[in-house]
């Protein structure tokens, strides 16, 4: 077979299509082929790039749901030309510019009655609180003090939570926990945890940060119905709408939505934040002033619904004190360091896997190689921690996972160690890789 | 006999919706696999596949080239994937989070590359890469389904896998030159 013949036939060599003569033939070229060898090469890596297609695409199967939506849109479209006009703008994204008045319109045309009636509230709502100076937020988390803000626990007990938010002259907030506290003064971003005397600074003001979302998203309330009904609809999230008489004696509206995580039971962070929660959210407005007027939210969990959060003050355009968006951080404050350097041996550490590199983080502690350690770290150890650990025995190493919900190519790793103490601690390290230099670094569960 | 994507959109264009059905049996999976190099999960990623085709059926009467429908359709997804990812980077302001995010987007650069040169290919090769590699049907089968000589079929792979090779090596060398500059 010449050069010619093999070319023509390599596809089909490939795929195992020749004659086992001819196959043997082909074979026999490309051993004595460079050029042939190097085209064979080229086409088994675009072969392997488009086979690694088909196990991720085999379920896929969007074909009835597609066409479900496209009905829907279709039979709105009939009915009513606006609606053309706000899905052709829109699509079903509903973006942040759609108004509280739009929203009232699709709602009204898109859900059924009681649904639309639940939904105008909210918008009335909205509307109220549309042009705030300050909103000041006071509720009860079941939680754990020193946890992120938007960790939930339903065996654990409440802990207020506070959101202080001022819109002028500039955007300025404050959420704070027992154990941990975040400032956005106008400048940065500075959220401070106490027990672990860790700060951590985005240089730049932003509307939210570390984990405070959800608390800003009932603050906001504009943008919240926006989300809300935006899930409600592209989502299939239930809203209703009920009255109930207020400890005032006064008649109360009561908009109940059904949120879904979208996680899969079985998730490991499946209802251990907010927003990876199946939820019933609970808004009661005042039907007189259109106000909001407190937030209840049920965590639906395996063991039944279970109150998870409860907003007991809402303040309203209140002067704000100064000060409360300043933070005094301690002299000796660690800082957790936004960037990782690459090391003189980075490749040692960027080519472990998550389970090699918890070994290889717990064996430091164990040998009390703090700078080891501190490799798979982004700030220093204190000397509390290094009295703990210093010393302790590997158990076990399990084998990672990972959740839908945690950051891109992170993982938990089981671990069961004994610390000097005789104290033994089970738990999942939370791993993540820093994509600048590629090593694995310790983002909680120790 | 399959009609070609122009032949389609023009029945969708017409009033022929449920016509889209095929357009989305054909793309869907490329199309999840395009955004799985964009996006984080699973669900995420079928959300937005979702949504492009819906956003798509909209925007039918703006499509000028019907035959390129399917190049369209990516170009719609990546404005998708783009909106889900801000939104997500507003709900995980954590900036390592963040970080990660962006890292695992510019790590899977490489990969999507792949679905765009699929869908520069003409129609002809495209429907035997989508058939051998996305619904993995064997040279034989996708002779029997579009009633072809398997010679016909391993021929047009093989121009397939050579188009597409131009292509990514186009596309690399123009990336190279916008890193470099």
């Amino acid at each position: 077979m010449n050069c010619a013949e093999c070319r023509e036939n390599l596809v089909a060599c490939v795929e195992g299509l020749l004659e086992r003569e001819e196959s043997l033939q082909c074979q026999a070229h490309l051993e004595t082929c460079a050029a042939c060898r190097a085209e064979h090469a080229a086409i088994t890596r675009l072969q392997q790039q488009l086979v690694a297609r088909g196990p991720a695409t085999a379920e896929v199967s969007l074909v009835n749901p597609v066409m479900r939506r496209v009905q829907a849109m279709q039979n709105d479209r009939e009915r009513n030309p606006i609606m053309t006009k706000l899905f052709t703008r829109w699509g079903f994204g509903l973006g942040a510019a759609a108004g509280a008045a739009a929203i009232i319109l699709i709602t009204f045309l898109v859900f059924p009655k009681a649904q639309a009636t639940a939904a105008e509230v909210m918008a009335r709502g909205a509307q109220a609180v549309a042009k705030l100076t300050s909103i000041h937020l006071r509720g009860q988390l079941r939680t754990l003090p020193a946890e992120n803000f938007g960790y939930i626990n339903p065996d654990a007990g409440f802990y207020t939570v506070e959101l202080w938010k001022q819109f002028e002259p500039e955007l300025k907030w404050r959420v704070e926990k027992p154990e941990r506290v975040a400032v956005m003064d106008g400048q940065s971003t500075v959220m401070l945890i106490k027990t672990a005397n860790l700060a951590v600074k985005v240089p730049k003001p932003v509307k939210s940060a570390f984990d405070t979302d959800w608390l800003h998203k009932i603050a906001n309330l504009s943008n919240t119905i926006t989300n809300e009904l935006n899930n409600a609809i592209a989502k299939g999230w239930k809203l209703n709408l009920t009255e109930e008489r207020g400890a005032d004696g006064r008649t109360k509206d009561v908009v109940t939505i059904e949120a879904k995580s979208g996680l899969p039971d079985n998730d490991y962070l499946k209802n251990s934040f907010f927003d990876d929660s199946d939820t019933r959210r609970v808004y009661v407005f005042d039907p007189q002033t259109e106000l909001l007027e407190s937030v209840k939210i049920y965590l639906h969990a395996v063991s039944g619904d279970k109150l998870i959060f409860e907003l007991d003050q809402i303040d309203y355009n209140q002067p704000l004190d100064a000060a409360v968006f300043q933070l005094e951080l301690p002299a000796n404050v660690n800082w957790f360091q936004n960037e990782m350097q690459k090391l003189p041996d980075n490749e040692k550490y960027a080519s472990m896997t998550a389970e090699q590199a918890a070994r290889a983080y717990f064996e430091a502690f164990r040998r009390q190689d703090w700078t080891e350690a501190e490799k798979f770290r982004r700030s220093t150890l204190d000397d509390q921690t290094k009295k703990n650990v210093g010393s302790l025995e590997i158990v076990s190493i399990g084998e990672s996972f990972t959740s839908a919900a945690y950051a891109p190519g992170g993982r938990f790793v089981p671990y069961v160690i004994k610390l000097k103490s005789g104290e033994v601690i089970t738990n999942n390290l939370a791993l993540k890789k820093n994509w600048k230099t590629g090593r694995w670094w310790d983002d909680g569960g120790f | 006999m399959d009609l070609t994507d122009k032949e389609y959109v023009e029945r969708c264009r017409d009033g022929h919706q449920e016509d889209f059905r095929v357009l989305v049996d054909r793309y869907q999976k490329p199309l999840f696999a395009f955004l799985a190099g964009r996006l984080r999960d699973g669900l995420q990623v079928e959300e937005a596949a979702q949504e492009s085709f819906v956003r798509a059926f909209l925007s039918l009467k703006k499509l000028r080239k019907q035959e390129s429908f399917y190049s369209w359709l990516l170009g719609i997804a990546g404005r998708v994937a783009k909106e889900q990812l801000r939104s997500l980077k507003h709900r995980q302001q954590d900036c390592e989070v963040t970080e990660s995010i962006m890292a695992n987007v510019a790590d899977r650069r490489e990969d999507y590359p792949l679905e765009e040169a699929i869908a520069a290919l003409p129609e002809s090769y495209r429907q035997v890469i989508l058939l051998r590699y996305y619904e993995g049907h064997s040279c034989q089968e996708i002779a029997t389904r579009l009633d072809l000589p398997l010679g016909t079929v391993t021929k047009t792979l093989s121009r397939a896998y050579a188009l597409l090779r131009q292509e990514l090596a186009a596309r690399e060398s123009a990336e190279t030159t916008v890193n470099q500059t």
